[in-house]
């Protein structure tokens, strides 16, 4: 992923490891110093390192998700194209080979290797011969010339399609129709051709591969392959004549010559071009698969950096802890005059070696963390689609991602470290050689109360438009900047203690409290905004707790207060905590922000598992199944059928679609290519029970909408997916926003206002083999009729079934009875409780991505207990002597990890459920999901003594090796 | 809690031919050779000898900090080395004081709760606690440092501290692991003043090592040692508490 990244990370890494190169190698004391850092102290080290590990891991994690949905919608340029990068279809066969003898010359051009026209018609497959009949509605047959179709772009690779041309009476089935039908080689398998049941032999099956996966338009195309004439001597009555274009080239050479070819196709096409779509679909498949990696990737990406912020976190702790340690050290080495810029360096210098260890390791981590997502995705991806043909998952790592992963943790590392050993750097040389404690409570300097008063005019000046405007990260980031800089100012008037917290409380009210006074904020919703609002909301959090905790541990005090062994292990782990505020705060940041996540997560997908009943029935006024049928067949008109047939008394009401394929401008401008549109005609007054969440002003009720759309040819309604290509949906069009509809056929192109952005449009997304990547634009029947002509059939509807009729039982009679229409039945509300399902494990994985980060924090969490054993050795020492039980030392280790774990934690879980409630009071993006706030108490109980289990496991170890101090060691002072 | 029952004649602490054994790797050092010694209540031994003869060893080993290889230590009648690790802490909680040469106090600890940690450690009621951990500030002359932490108090001042805190759940003994040691020698002969009132005032048995030839000849009793083994032992009754 993200190949224009890797240079400028490349520059940026390069530039910084060699700077600590030439620093190392010009400055012998400087390198001397940091190696013999790394190896004193083993169990640190290996700490900074599993930390860096774990941060790139989850880099390079998210990069290769990115990378394998890449590359499997990249599969399905293979699968169902091959070498076709162009294709031309015409409904009216007359026209179509009229259309076929125009193309015919573009062979001759140098940028096509093949041109071949074929007929295909929707039909329907039955296998008679299986144990029980087995029927497939969704099956394309083609009559297409087998040799040259073996020809077909075969400079570029294989067609797909080779081998003989089967006898009369025989038929090549791909792979796809062949397993639903259940069949194999040799046997008999019976095929509706425009209505007619007609019997042939299976002659081969062909892996879907190329032109034997092709279709027009499906995602999985269930093919049967008829020798010549075939489908003539059925009747012609539904057959579209295709020509298929190959650009010279293998399957994604090809695809740079679209533009061109396609220019050259419909200059060839001349006065016919009216008469014939010409598309561009593996142009179309790949640039989607770039847009469904990079969407996904991205996502992960957001979902990681909150674990990556804690990876950097925990850098900072240790680099700050070692300098601590290594105090009186360094003052000594200052004193004799070593410089500050060498420190720097010689920290950075250890830093660097530490990332450098991690590097590999945390790739091949990242790998298989990727490898898990992207299993887990697939299965949630196979549910996801509407006709079960999702995407599968073919697992893909490239190397681009691999170094972009590595150097960007390396990035990461490095800038944290650098940042740590300036700051910790700046030390009085006298105070650490004599071990005098940090003077704390100094005013700070009057240039720097300056510089950040100016600072913090600038960002509240600069707060106002962007407030304004509703921009979601100016709108949370610079208030709080203004008052982060005010700090300085404030220590002046006021304790410093005091301005902090005010401060703190400021930014955490203001975080909280933006998306209710500025409900629009989530309107474009960027990746960034939610790393901004988590990050604020737990930082600002952790800093006003630990500048308060003698209030928070108030509580405690009687516990403490005890006179016991008890109450000396409370009073104990209390003080610590007291006492070291910035290595307690910056350990339980890391566990408020990713709980905090994980419990935003867990309340979002409860809010909308919540209002799964009312989004059935917003999406499905009362209808519960939606048919598909081919209207072209010969027969009955399955419509009819409905209303007057067998089955009509199992059918309570029908409102027929009018379907025709379109093309439009994106309404919310974020790409300029046209997008594949399903236009839908409803029937006057038959879906007004369907819901919108935005209506177009003026139109009081979702009626009055659809009044509008009957009444109003240049009126559009939509959901709020159209043009969306993977990430959380924002809002990117709004009812009275524009768009350009356009009949691909006949070229006639009309401007559209959406009148209302539904609630949910699944009554209105395709029902058969269509590809995802289809959107639906619904407009009255009578506007559809006069832009789409002919081109309009209906080819769909909606069945109310009678009451006691259950819509799976009514669905699969339907599918039966009208075979040779190939109708596909689906039960709508079914639909909505899968999707809500998939959404749901979509919403787990993101948890369990997200998980990774709390084992960065409990890491960090054992840093901090591994250090503080050693650092309280002597006082542990101290403390046995005067008869505190080795027990009591081991409980109070565990008590003051569990409480800081514990204090994380809460206060992430509240937090979480805190923004959570306060965005779906106001926020649009909320909006449709009126289930009620549900908070999951459970799943948040889970989630705290898990993470709390965790913690305390990871502080068994130095809680232990504490109790076993022997006193009399540790109270030598040569020691 | 005042476990300062025996009669005067009864000895507190006897040990007899305490061996100590350290180990590191293949190398052995025997610190400890079959010693023997006796303290009666209301003493204040000095242990003297050059560095590395085993003072702090000797400490460590009577007061039962450390283990032994061989021998038996019992004081105020009780035999250390019988008991588990858990009751020997007790033991220590209600019977002994200490104050070693430095980093004696708990740093996230004001002065007052430092002092009072013996006396919660064996169920003291807090309030209780607090008002004598005051009294002993007060008695070592930092009343008035009460809230402070250790790293806001001078060398002295701490050492003054360790000493309130080891004597105020009024432990049959108290070991001071050369107290002054790090201190000037302003402070540490403010110290020194203190063990002394303490000692002469109220009977306090105390042994303390030093090095420090001034500090001893003010000290009724005196155990010398040399590699191990303890080779004088002189007392001074004329220096020795009035009783
Ligand atoms: N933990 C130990 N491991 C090995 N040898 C030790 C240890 N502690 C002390 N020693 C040795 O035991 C002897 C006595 O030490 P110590 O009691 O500290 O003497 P003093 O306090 O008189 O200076 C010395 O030789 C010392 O090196
Ligand atoms: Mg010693």
């Amino acid at each position: 992923m993200y190949p224009n990244l890797l240079l400028p990370l490349l520059g940026v890494l390069g530039a910084a490891l060699l700077t600590l190169l030439l620093v190392a190698v010009r400055k012998p004391v400087v390198r001397r110093l940091a190696l013999r850092q790394v190896a004193r102290r083993r169990t640190e080290a290996a700490l900074v390192v599993t930390g860096s590990v774990l941060g790139t891991a989850i880099i390079v994690g998210a990069l290769v998700v990115g990378d394998t949905l890449n590359f499997s919608v990249r599969q399905e340029a293979y699968r169902t194209l091959g070498p076709v990068d162009e294709r031309i279809v015409s409904t009216d066969p007359a026209a179509g080979r009229a259309i076929a003898d125009r193309l015919q010359p573009l062979a001759a051009d140098p940028d096509v290797d093949g041109v071949l026209t074929a007929e295909v018609a929707q039909a329907a497959a039955v296998n008679t011969h299986a144990a029980q009949p087995v029927a497939e509605p969704r099956v394309l047959a083609w009559q297409l010339d087998f040799d040259a179709a073996a020809r077909f772009g075969a400079a570029g690779g294989p067609s797909g399609l080779a081998g003989p041309t089967p006898p009369p009476g025989q038929v090549v089935l791909n792979e796809p129709l062949a397993r639903s039908l259940k069949t194999g080689v040799g046997r008999p398998v019976t095929l509706y051709l425009n209505g007619h049941a007609a019997d042939f032999t299976v002659a081969r099956v062909v892996p879907q591969q190329g032109l034997a996966g092709v279709g027009i338009g499906g995602r999985v195309n269930r093919n049967a392959f008829l020798p010549p004439g075939t489908l003539d001597a059925a009747g012609a009555g539904s057959t579209h004549a295709v020509t298929l274009v190959s650009n010279r080239g293998g399957v994604e050479a090809g695809e740079r010559l679209t533009g061109p070819v396609t220019a050259g196709i419909r200059s060839a096409l001349g006065p016919d071009a009216g008469r014939a779509a010409v598309d561009t679909p593996k142009h179309t498949v790949l640039a989607q698969a770039d847009a469904t990696g990079d969407a996904l990737g991205a996502l992960f990406l957001m979902i990681g950096s909150f674990s990556i912020i804690a990876g950097a976190l925990l850098l900072v702790n240790i680099f700050v802890m070692l300098a601590e340690e290594r105090k009186t050290q360094l003052g000594m080495l200052r004193a004799v005059g070593l410089k500050r810029a060498h420190l720097v360096g010689s920290f950075s210098i250890e830093g660097a070696l530490y990332a450098l260890a991690a590097a590999l390791p945390g790739v091949a981590i990242g790998i298989a963390v990727g490898w898990g997502v992207a299993v887990a995705a697939a299965q949630i991806f196979r549910s996801w689609s509407v006709d079960g043909s999702g995407l599968d998952i073919a697992f893909a790592v490239t190397p681009t991602s691999l170094v972009n992963g590595a150097a960007l943790g390396l990035v990461i590392a490095l800038a944290a470290i650098a940042a740590t050993s300036a700051r910790i750097s700046r030390f009085n040389v006298i105070a650490a050689v004599r071990d005098l404690p940090v003077e704390s409570g100094r005013r700070p300097r009057r240039r720097l109360v300056a510089v950040c008063t100016a600072l913090s005019l600038l960002c509240a000046l600069a707060a106002v438009p962007a407030l304004a405007r509703s921009q979601a990260e100016q709108t949370y980031l610079l208030p709080a900047l203004a008052v982060a800089f005010a700090v300085p100012a404030a220590s002046r008037v006021m304790p410093r203690r005091a301005a902090t917290s005010i401060a703190a409380a400021l930014v955490l009210v203001w975080t909280l409290a933006a998306s209710v006074i500025r409900p629009r904020v989530f309107d474009t919703p960027s990746m960034a905004v939610y790393v901004i609002l988590g990050t604020l909301a737990a930082f600002s959090a952790v800093v006003l707790v630990s500048e308060n905790q003698h209030a928070v541990l108030r509580p405690l005090r009687r516990l403490m207060n005890r006179p016991t062994q008890q109450g000396l292990a409370t009073r104990l782990a209390a003080a610590y905590p007291l006492a070291k505020r910035f290595r307690t705060g910056s350990t339980m940041v890391m566990y408020t922000l990713i709980v905090l996540v994980l419990v935003l997560l867990t309340e979002i997908s409860g809010i909308m598992n919540a209002s799964i009943d009312q989004a059935a029935a917003d999406a499905t006024a009362g209808y519960t199944l939606r048919v598909d049928y081919n209207p072209q067949t010969a027969g009955p008109n399955p419509l009819t059928d409905l209303r007057t047939g067998q089955l009509a008394r199992r059918i309570e009401a029908v409102a027929p679609l009018l379907q025709a394929r379109g093309q439009a401008t994106d309404p919310g401008h974020r790409t300029a290519e046209p997008l594949e549109t399903a236009v839908v005609g409803v029937p006057d007054g038959a879906t007004s029970g369907i819901a919108f969440r935005d209506r177009l002003p003026g139109l009081p009720d979702d009626k009055a909408v659809w009044n509008a759309l009957a009444t109003h040819p240049d009126y559009v309604v939509l959901d709020n997916f159209f043009g969306h290509t993977g990430g959380p949906s924002g809002k990117f069009y709004a009812p009275g926003d524009t768009l350009t509809l356009t009949d691909p056929v006949t070229g006639r192109a009309e401007p559209k206002t959406i009148a209302g952005v539904l609630t949910s449009g699944l009554a209105f997304y395709p029902g058969t083999g269509s590809s995802a990547t289809v959107y639906p634009l619904v407009l009255g029947e009578q506007a559809v009729r006069t832009q789409f002509g002919p081109q309009a059939q209906t080819a769909a509807a909606l069945v109310r079934t009678a009451p006691g009729t259950s819509p799976e039982d009514l669905a699969g009679r339907l599918q039966a009875s009208h075979l040779s229409a190939s109708m596909v039945a689906t039960p709508i509300a079914a639909d909505v409780h899968r999707l809500f399902a998939a959404n749901t494990a979509f919403f787990r994985l993101m948890q369990g991505f997200l998980a990774l980060g709390l084992l960065i924090g409990i890491t960090g969490l054992g840093v901090v207990m591994v250090r503080a054993v050693r650092e309280r050795r002597r006082t542990i020492g101290v403390l046995r002597a005067l008869g505190c039980q080795a027990g009591t030392v081991e409980r109070s280790f565990l008590w003051e990890s569990g409480l800081v774990a514990l204090e994380g934690t809460l206060l992430g879980a509240a937090l979480g459920v805190l923004t959570t409630w306060l965005m779906y009071q106001k926020s649009s993006a909320f909006t449709g999901l009126d289930g009620g706030f549900p908070v999951e108490w459970a799943q948040i109980a889970v989630l705290a003594v898990l993470t709390l289990a965790a913690s305390l496991l990871a502080a068994a170890g130095p809680a232990r090796r504490a109790a076993r101090i022997r006193p009399a060691l540790a109270v030598r002072v040569s020691d | 809690m005042a476990t300062l029952t025996s009669d005067a004649t009864q000895p507190l602490l006897a040990a007899t031919g305490v061996r100590k054994v350290y180990r590191t790797g293949t190398v052995e050092v025997t610190a400890l050779r079959d010693l023997d010694l006796t303290v009666l209540p209301g003493e204040l031994v000095g242990v003297m000898g050059p560095s590395g003869s085993g003072k702090t060893t000797l400490l460590n080993c009577l007061s039962g900090l450390d283990d032994i290889d061989a021998g038996r230590v019992e004081v105020d009648g009780r035999d250390l080395f019988a008991m588990s690790d858990g009751e020997r802490t007790e033991h220590r909680a209600r019977a002994m004081g200490f104050v070693f040469q430095a980093f004696n106090l708990i740093p996230v600890f004001s002065a007052a709760e430092n002092v009072e940690l013996p006396l919660l450690l064996t169920g003291t009621a807090p309030r209780e606690a607090r008002a004598r951990a005051v009294a002993m500030l007060e008695r070592v002359g930092l009343g008035h440092r009460t809230t402070h932490r250790p790293s806001e108090l001078s060398g002295g001042e701490q050492q003054r501290v360790t000493i309130a805190r080891a004597l105020v759940a009024r432990p049959a003994v108290v070991w001071a692991d050369e107290p002054t040691g790090n201190l000037d020698s302003t402070m540490a002969a403010q110290v020194m003043d203190l063990l002394h009132t303490l000692n002469r005032d109220e009977g306090q048995t105390i042994v303390l090592v030093t090095h420090d030839e001034a500090i001893g000849a003010r000290l009724p009793r005196v155990i010398r040692m040399r590699d191990g083994r303890l080779v004088s032992d002189t007392r001074q009754p004329e220096l020795q508490a009035a009783g």
